[in-house]
């Protein structure tokens, strides 16, 4: 087990800058999801703590040691690849003692490590089996099961859930972080559902562009997204944005004007973004009149769509409200929830 | 995916399959038929599908007249030597093109893929003088040695290569995170895999060896040193002209093996050919 640092760690392919020095301090035993829109740098920033990628600028330590030019076989990680990449000449067994074997094991203790590996993870069955006759979750399974068996310092996974389907995600999920809480080693989750992020994550790291947009909590991100990057990339559905001026009634938009908390008096005149999670709005006869467009009906909660002036925003409601397209809606925002940032880049004002 | 055809265009297809045999079957049929007919019912006309009376004496001269058996080791120990040299290393070289970065890498690999464009015939006389300076006229080395690091071998190198490039890098790389070395890597992960590669390329090679005509008759002239193809050409009378029944149960005793390796590996050979882009 090994914290893992990164300092101003950057990478560059030819002239393409892609990571844009990166500070990172991962705690020993934490799990750590980075999370971003696709091409953000999330594969390279972690093939760069394993290894694969070289680094161009900064430092990378784990454990306290410095590994920038350390092979991926001297840094003591495990990764699971997004396509398992388990060897298909190679029986379930033999794939994951395959890395033991080649640090001089003895057969007894590999086929020890296996057999316990296999038995956390449900594979005993299948040992002599190949990959191509397993399921996609079995595989899966494999792929955790041969990283696990070296109990390494520090787990690496690329979006191992992706090539699931949504059933499965949701069990493989649960199954991480079990083995997680299990092993209590320090693991970096790399994958581009938030969903996932916020349920699995100790601390997230959002990224965007090759830069760290924000770390922290999954729920200090829900509730204090440090900018309006953050705050449109955590939950789902997404936030609602609001673009408007701050006067002395509230947020004056081309068309209504929105009640804000008295704080928001520091910043009046100047052009701002509100932000409103869509279960921040609540039906009431006294709120601002809009347009209903859609009623998506969950059962459990009901997602409407509607124009506050010339914005759709989406709204989700615990209780049944008898709407349809073309119905005029009264919401109200709760003030104590809304997000204010700067119109000009994008950073949280309140 | 199989459908199923009516018997009416099951006739069909099978009876034009059956004309479209004959080409292809019919010189086979008459090589090994004629080897047994006395010499006066090869020309026959119409052509005797069946021989009239069989004379196994043919099969016996083929060995008293030249050093057949010798000749036959001569070919498949050379053409064993070959394919073994060249699948080592078209293997290692293809994947060095494929996996490992070096200057000038694909400069190189189109250096080496001219290889492909010149043919023996103009690279033979050269080749000539080169084993003539290096003592190794009249010995085997021009046979092993021209093929190992010639066109076949290039052509291997190539289709490794390819098959090398479609293999998923992540493999490799998990590879490299279990802890082995580039070495390692080729002969633990890359190679296995490479099987369907290998056997085409054993196969094409092991073809090209054994049919090999040209370079044998340049650099050999004894004729216990001679390969099969050669040999073919020695079964003559004393006014030079050929022995037709006795050369043609030589022939067929050359065309042997290879009849026998395809009807066993018939399935391999077929997708073998294809792997490569070949027709036969
Ligand atoms: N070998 C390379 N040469 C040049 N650019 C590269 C190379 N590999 C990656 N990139 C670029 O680096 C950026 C980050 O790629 P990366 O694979 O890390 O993205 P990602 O966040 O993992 O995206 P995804 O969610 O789609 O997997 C991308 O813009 C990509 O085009
Ligand atoms: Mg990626």
């Amino acid at each position: 087990m090994a914290e893992v640092t990164l300092t101003n760690t950057r990478k560059a392919y030819g002239n393409v800058n892609v990571i844009h020095g990166v500070d990172l301090d991962i705690e020993d035993g934490q799990f750590v999801v980075l999370v971003g829109p696709s091409g953000c740098g999330k594969s390279t920033l972690l093939r760069m703590v394993a290894g694969l990628e070289t680094i161009t600028g900064g430092e990378i330590s784990i454990g306290g040691k410095v590994v920038n030019n350390l092979d991926p076989k001297d840094r003591d990680i495990a990764m699971v690849f997004q396509n398992y990449a388990l060897y298909p000449h190679m029986t379930v067994a033999t794939n994951m003692g395959f890395s033991l074997e080649h640090r001089g094991g003895s057969k007894s203790e590999i086929a020890e490590r296996v057999h316990w590996a296999a038995g956390i993870l449900g594979l005993t069955p299948l040992l002599d089996r190949y990959p191509r006759q397993l399921s996609g979750g079995q595989r899966q399974r494999v792929a955790m099961g041969r990283a696990i068996v070296r109990s390494p310092q520090v787990f690496l996974f690329d979006e191992p859930l992706s090539n699931l389907d949504a059933k499965l995600r949701v069990v493989m999920r649960g199954e991480i972080k079990a083995l997680h809480e299990k092993l209590k080693t320090t693991m970096i989750y790399v994958t581009h559902d938030q969903i996932e992020a916020m349920t699995m994550a100790d601390k997230i790291v959002v990224l965007n562009g090759g830069r760290i947009e924000q770390a922290g909590t999954p729920l200090e991100l829900y509730d204090r997204p440090a900018n309006q990057f953050v705050a449109g990339f955590i939950g789902s559905p997404a936030m609602n944005f609001i673009p408007g001026k701050i006067r002395a009634e509230g947020l004056v938009t081309s068309d209504v004007v929105i009640p804000l908390p008295r704080s928001a008096q520091e910043h009046v005149g100047q052009d701002v973004v509100l932000g409103v999670r869509p279960e921040h709005l609540v039906a009431e006869e006294s709120g601002i009149a809009t347009l209903v467009t859609l009623v998506e009906p969950m059962g459990h909660e009901t997602q409407i769509s509607m124009m506050l002036g010339q914005t759709l925003i989406h709204g989700l409601f615990r209780e049944r409200l008898p709407l349809r397209p073309g119905s005029i809606f009264h919401v109200r925002l709760t003030t104590d929830k809304l997000h204010i940032f700067s119109a000009a880049d994008g950073h949280r004002l309140m | 995916m199989k459908t199923e055809l009516s018997p009416r265009a099951k006739v069909l297809v099978y009876g034009t399959m059956c004309v479209l045999l004959i080409p292809f079957v019919f010189p086979t049929w008459w090589m090994v038929t004629s080897s047994f007919k006395p010499v006066s019912d090869i020309f026959a006309f119409p052509p005797q599908l069946i021989p009239r009376s069989f004379d196994f004496t043919t099969y016996g001269q083929v060995f008293t007249l030249q050093p057949f058996a010798k000749q036959y080791w001569n070919s498949a120990y050379i053409a064993a030597v070959v394919t073994a040299g060249t699948m080592g290393i078209s293997s290692m070289a293809g994947y060095a093109f494929a996996r490992i970065r070096f200057p000038f890498a694909n400069a190189i690999f189109m250096v080496v893929l001219l290889g492909l464009l010149i043919p023996s015939e103009v690279t033979i006389v050269p080749l000539f003088q080169l084993f003539l300076k290096l003592g190794m006229v009249n010995t085997h080395w021009p046979l092993i040695l021209v093929p190992i690091f010639g066109a076949p071998s290039v052509f291997a190198t190539f289709v490794m290569r390819q098959f090398f490039i479609s293999l998923p890098v992540e493999l490799e790389e998990a590879a490299r995170v279990d802890g082995l070395s580039r070495f390692k890597i080729f002969t633990r992960i890359a190679l296995p895999l490479a099987r369907p590669a290998l056997a085409s390329v054993a196969i094409f090679t092991f073809l090209h060896s054994w049919n090999l005509y040209l370079e044998p008759i340049v650099f050999l002239s004894s004729a216990d040193k001679f390969t099969l193809p050669q040999a073919l050409t020695q079964f003559t009378d004393a006014y030079g002209g050929p022995m037709w029944n006795i050369q043609l149960a030589a022939a067929t005793l050359t065309a042997l093996p290879v009849l026998i390796v395809f009807i066993i590996a018939q399935k391999h050979f077929v997708e073998g050919l294809a792997h490569t882009g070949l027709k036969g």
